[in-house]
């Protein structure tokens, strides 16, 4: 294992059919929290199972087993592994033992139930015809409700399936994965140092933090050191990316109770900053800045600055329209006591970001893991315990204040320098990165010989966060659905990847 | 408290941007332009290598080289200004929003530094025309074929008090029933292909598709993968493209009523 990796805690390899999987547990003595469980293959082309936790410090806890037969399931002990270890079957035919529900995840109706792409040879799949078997609800006068995949609105596909007692939610299941592209399979053979833009197509309004988590791991397989301005620059990126996405939510949250003022509002200002973007650095969203290294070109210092007054101006104007917004009544009506995710539902799911933090789970990558430019500045992480649409829409309005600040402070105290040292990317590469992206822990996995890669994994915050949308709409009544969803604004495209 | 609400909007300055200054504006999405006069085999060769979806290629005309670039495939990513010595540049406009696909590739005579692509029909709407373009209502539904949701961001900016869509009477719609104008987004994925179809089949004719975006023109960045299909026009047939990685919404809106205007009687 490569010694310049700071994320990563020393792996221990086991034997799948040895004794099961020690879970790490934390100095209170309760089960660590799962990151992310996904495949890969060795040097022999023999499947392993990679586990990585969150115990509590700094570095992340990582183990490898290798599944020479049947892996057993860990979701009867830790519920969030649930889908980690459907995709693991999907993907690579992993066989699991003791898992209450291993229908196909990934792939649809339309995949042969036999082929699984990051094993097989996959030119040339046929279209094959399966069924899918819905969980049905029994009892009298229960309904199904189907919606999606293609849904009313500018919005991605998925597909929802209530089962309903007049207008109350009794149970949602979900049907995503609509949006697969195998992009995890796209890195696979390719140069390190130039396909950041497939990370950056993950999930395009999050993409820079797509693009700095994965040049970060790549900057840790290599060990390579990003330049303090490349470093602070990309914290402004980052911390812009979250104040445009918590603005356009907050109006989202107003569209869908048809508060169309402040929704109007809300689009307002957030294409206010991102005009504001295309003048400081040439595109909207801060697509084709980062790279593995630190940044591709440099950005004027003074533009930079222009950048972070539009920004204060941006946030002063947020915060007003908070204000009215959180003070009227029928908002309030609205978003209180509606789609409440209990802590305990909030643990047992590993939920992260915004809607971690709003069920009173203590929460950020940016503090907890502290990568890039974070170390080096003071900001609070709020969290609340109410759990409902109103504690997710203060806690954004609340974050986009404090990114607003954070930027700042970046921009005010930019040193001259250069941005980047182009990595040197001989012999084996392993690497990881946490960023907190606007939506939560965004995490890559990487894994490559001689500046190619041989696997790259994606652990997405929606992937962990959208099982909770059952048990955020279960008592519900259906109509509050759109709210409650958009509360959550989890990204289908960084689900599905 | 509705009536605070109501005096803080009519504070709020108008912030629409005239058409004019609309039609044909790319900033923010860093679409190429190739300048001939630098254009040398060794850089022509290196483009090629650099570009991650292909959209630079070498092509054999008239028995002499050139350079193609194909703004179907391009996802603006940059390199290739970066690694082209002066010989690649940001464009200042880009009209080639809303045409049909042969029309978005371009040639350089590599040897004799000239652009040799054939001419096309309508360069571009002018001032004039913009006028020809009103009375004409439209109603959009926009389909997501698999894309990653940065055009759907953009798109969505298009209802924005900058934008304003609906200034020109074009509306998006619920349901394709409605629609006269299916704006897609790809790539389409294995998992949507039926849901594209379906959704095209209850759109009533007559009707127009427009594809958005890399990825939509071509598959872009995800074309080849086990999971996708391809670009737009791999499932259905397509009327107009808007490439883009993502399309901004004045490349978008320029798109729109190009398709609008090339595509529907005077």
């Amino acid at each position: 294992m490569n010694e310049h990796m700071p994320n990563v805690a020393p792996s221990d390899k086991r034997d799948s059919q040895g004794s099961p999987l020690v879970l790490p547990r934390l100095r209170t003595g309760s089960i660590a929290r799962l990151v992310t469980v996904f495949g890969s293959l060795g040097p022999e082309r023999e499947k392993r199972v990679h586990y990585v936790f969150d115990v509590g410090e700094a570095k992340y806890w990582e183990t490898v087993v290798v599944a020479k037969g049947p892996v057993r399931s860990l979701v009867p002990g830790l519920p969030c592994a649930a889908w980690y270890e459907r995709e693991l079957h999907d993907q690579y035919g992993v066989e699991i033992t003791g898992h209450p529900d291993l229908r196909p995840l990934v792939f649809h109706e339309n995949w042969p139930i036999d082929v699984h792409p990051m094993v097989d040879a996959v030119n040339q799949v046929p279209w094959a015809s399966r069924e899918y078997k819905f969980l049905t609800v029994q009892g009298d006068g229960v309904a199904e409700v189907a919606v999606g995949p293609v849904h009313a609105g500018i919005i991605e596909p998925g597909h929802f399936r209530f089962s309903v007692l007049g207008d109350t939610v009794l149970h949602l299941e979900l049907r995503h994965f609509y949006t697969h592209k195998g992009t995890e399979k796209l890195f696979e053979g390719s140069f390190a140092n130039s396909v950041v833009m497939i990370a950056e197509s993950v999930s395009g309004d999050n993409c820079f933090a797509h693009a700095v988590a994965y040049s970060q791991a790549v900057e840790n397989a290599c060990g390579a050191e990003v330049p303090p301005r490349a470093s602070a620059i990309r914290l402004i990126g980052l911390e812009f990316e979250r104040l445009v996405s918590h603005i356009s939510d907050v109006g989202g949250l107003c569209t869908d109770v048809g508060f169309g003022v402040a929704a109007a509002y809300a689009t307002r200002i957030k294409e206010f900053l991102l005009r504001a973007s295309a003048d400081c650095c040439g595109t909207r969203y801060w697509r084709g800045i980062a790279v593995p290294g630190g940044l591709r070109f440099d950005l004027d210092s003074s533009k930079v600055l222009q950048l972070s007054q539009v920004v204060s101006l941006a946030a002063r104007q947020f915060a007003d329209l908070a204000k009215v917004i959180l003070e009227t009544p029928s908002i309030q009506n609205r978003f209180e006591t509606t789609g409440i995710v209990s802590l305990d539902a909030a643990r047992d799911l590993a939920l992260v970001g915004p809607v971690a933090r709003a069920s009173g789970i203590d929460l950020d990558v940016r503090r907890d893991h502290p990568y890039g430019h974070y170390g080096r500045l003071q900001f609070e992480v709020p969290v609340t315990h109410y759990g409902d649409v109103m504690a997710r829409a203060k806690i954004r309005i609340k974050e986009a204040a404090i990114s607003a600040r954070l930027i700042q402070q970046a921009a005010s105290a930019l040193t001259p320098g250069s941005v980047s040292v182009p990595p040197e990317l001989g012999g084996e590469l392993r690497g990881s990165s946490a960023v907190e992206s606007p939506r939560g822990e965004l995490y890559y996995w990487l894994e490559g010989r001689d500046g190619r890669l041989t696997r790259c994994h994606i652990k997405s915050p929606s992937f962990q966060n959208w099982p909770a949308m059952p048990f955020a709409i279960a008592d519900n009544i259906i109509a509050d659905f759109p709210l409650i969803n958009k509360s959550f604004n989890l990204s289908y495209s960084g689900c599905d990847r | 408290m509705i009536f605070e609400v109501l005096e803080r909007s009519l504070r709020q300055p108008n912030r629409v941007i005239p058409v004019e200054a609309l039609l044909g504006n790319c900033e923010g999405s860093r679409m190429p332009d190739v300048t001939a006069a630098r254009l040398t085999p060794v850089i022509a060769q290196r483009l090629v290598e650099v570009c991650p979806t292909g959209a630079i290629s070498m092509k054999e005309l008239g028995g002499r080289p050139c350079l193609q670039l194909s703004y179907a495939e391009c996802i603006g990513c940059g390199r290739c200004e970066e690694r082209g010595e002066g010989a690649v540049a940001t464009l200042p406009r880009f009209t080639w929003s809303g045409l049909p696909k042969a029309n978005l590739v371009r040639l350089w005579d590599i040897e004799s530094h000239a652009e040799v692509t054939p001419p096309r029909p309508d360069p571009e709407i002018v001032r004039g025309q913009i006028q020809s373009l009103f009375g004409k209502a439209l109603n959009i539904r926009q389909l997501d074929g698999g894309s990653c949701n940065g055009c759907e961001a953009e798109i969505s900016a298009l209802t924005n008090p900058y934008y304003d869509l609906e200034r020109f009477g074009i509306h998006f719609v619920a349901s394709p029933k409605h629609a006269d104008l299916l704006l897609v987004t790809g790539p389409v994925t294995r998992n949507m292909a039926e849901a594209v179809k379906a959704t095209y089949g209850a759109v009533p004719s007559p009707k127009l598709v427009v594809a958005v975006g890399a990825c939509g023109c071509s598959g872009g960045i995800f074309a080849g993968s086990h999971a996708v299909v391809g670009g737009v026009d791999s499932v259905i047939p397509v009327d107009g493209y808007i490439p883009g990685c993502p399309p901004t919404p004045a490349m978008l809106l320029t798109g729109i009523l190009e398709v609008l205007r090339s595509r529907t009687p005077r």
